[in-house]
């Protein structure tokens, strides 16, 4: 049924991540350089303003590395509980599907047929899917439509889509 | 239709995990198999080798859940209880590193470190000049005599500990097959998704 549906969170946190790993290695990288030529500087002429300065240098980079550690930390976590609450709230969208199916009382069936429709598989999709004619699923279609106290399938969705809004629209319209 | 979300595949390692993991094995391919000790670029590489383990290793304290030490302490009971589990076809989930490759990723990380530290260490600068003359001046010197005996400890070291890492990243790679074997879960494409994907037959 979830057939061609993408995985949520495979798309741009994920490639912001990383591009920042990215970033912080390079970091990393400078940071090494500069802390080894603090360090053979120091050896070699001891501590001047020279060294000094470039030891602050070194020590910020570093901090920098950390810094930005702790941001992509930050950023990946955020990821993850965007991700989970998502998926949290596809569940809790299909068991609220469940639940009008089951009050109107639609056959088995029928709630598939209906779970298609609210896909946007159109009829002949939906009889080829089912192994129907598509007299059937049109009948069904039909059946489904009165149960649920409408006139069509754009009505149908607009059920669900009021439900997702949170408000009760359609009584104003 | 709720039991989706039973088998969603689960993140453990990110983006930066798997980038210095990837990085510091084609350094130490690149510097142990390939590239002339000689050469200039066996010194980039080996700069390289140590940022990315500088990086990781920070990583390891600021990082995300599975990446940080706390997450795979190196414990020999652990190690030697995980081996009992394998023996007796039992697979536990680790939500990161096994105890068995904790171990292995602290040996790599140590001579890493050893091998990268001395190898700097012999360079009186991090970088000798690119410039043509500082090149052949390099190329030359191991037909000079050595008269520092510190330098020579040093190279010993360095060559000693380069060998063991790449016997240890052998090791690393047989326990990858290994493992993935006996678990029934793929650790080489964990390692290059990202994501964990448990086998069907095996949830507990």
């Amino acid at each position: 049924m979830t057939a061609g549906r993408k995985d949520p969170g495979h798309g741009a946190g994920d490639r912001r991540a990383a591009i920042l790993a990215v970033l912080l290695a390079v970091q990393a990288l400078c940071a090494v350089f500069f802390v080894g030529d603090v360090i053979t500087d120091f050896g070699r002429v001891g501590l001047d303003l020279h060294t000094a300065f470039e030891a602050l240098v070194a020590l910020m980079l570093v901090a920098g590395v950390v810094l930005g550690g702790l941001e992509m930390r930050r950023t990946l976590e955020r990821n993850q509980r965007a991700e989970a609450a998502l998926s949290v709230a596809s569940g809790a969208f299909v068991e609220l599907i469940d639940s009008y199916f089951a009050r109107w009382k639609l056959t088995p069936a029928e709630s598939d047929v209906a779970m298609l429709a609210l896909k946007g598989f159109d009829v002949a999709e939906i009889a080829g899917f089912r192994n129907a004619a598509q007299g059937t699923v049109r009948a069904q279609l039909a059946r489904i439509y009165a149960k649920a106290g409408v006139s069509n399938r754009t009505q149908l969705v607009g059920l669900f889509v009021e439900e997702l809004m949170g408000g009760r629209v359609h009584n104003a319209v | 239709m709720a039991t989706e979300a039973g088998n969603r595949p689960v993140r453990i390692w990110d983006p930066l995990v798997r980038l210095t993991h990837w990085g510091v094995a084609i350094a130490v391919l690149l510097n142990g198999l390939v590239i002339d000790e000689h050469a200039l670029a066996h010194i980039w590489i080996g700069y390289v080798a140590l940022g990315l383990l500088a990086l990781r290793v920070m990583w390891g304290f600021v990082g995300t859940a599975p990446a940080r030490f706390s997450a795979f302490p190196p414990s020999l009971s652990a190690a030697l209880g995980h081996i009992g589990d394998l023996m007796t076809g039992r697979h536990r989930r680790h939500d990161s590193h096994n105890p068995l490759g904790a171990l292995m990723v602290y040996a790599l990380w140590g001579s890493l470190a050893l091998v990268s530290v001395t190898g700097v260490m012999m360079e009186s600068s991090p970088f000798p000049a690119a410039s043509d003359a500082r090149v052949e001046q390099y190329e030359t010197r191991e037909e000079d005599e050595h008269d520092d005996e510190g330098e020579e400890i040093l190279e010993e070291v360095h060559e000693v500990f380069a060998n063991l890492l790449l016997l240890l990243a052998a090791l690393h790679v047989g326990g990858v097959i290994l493992e993935s074997r006996l678990s029934g879960v793929n650790l080489a494409r964990q390692m290059v998704t990202g994501l964990r994907e448990t086998p069907r037959s095996r949830r507990e």
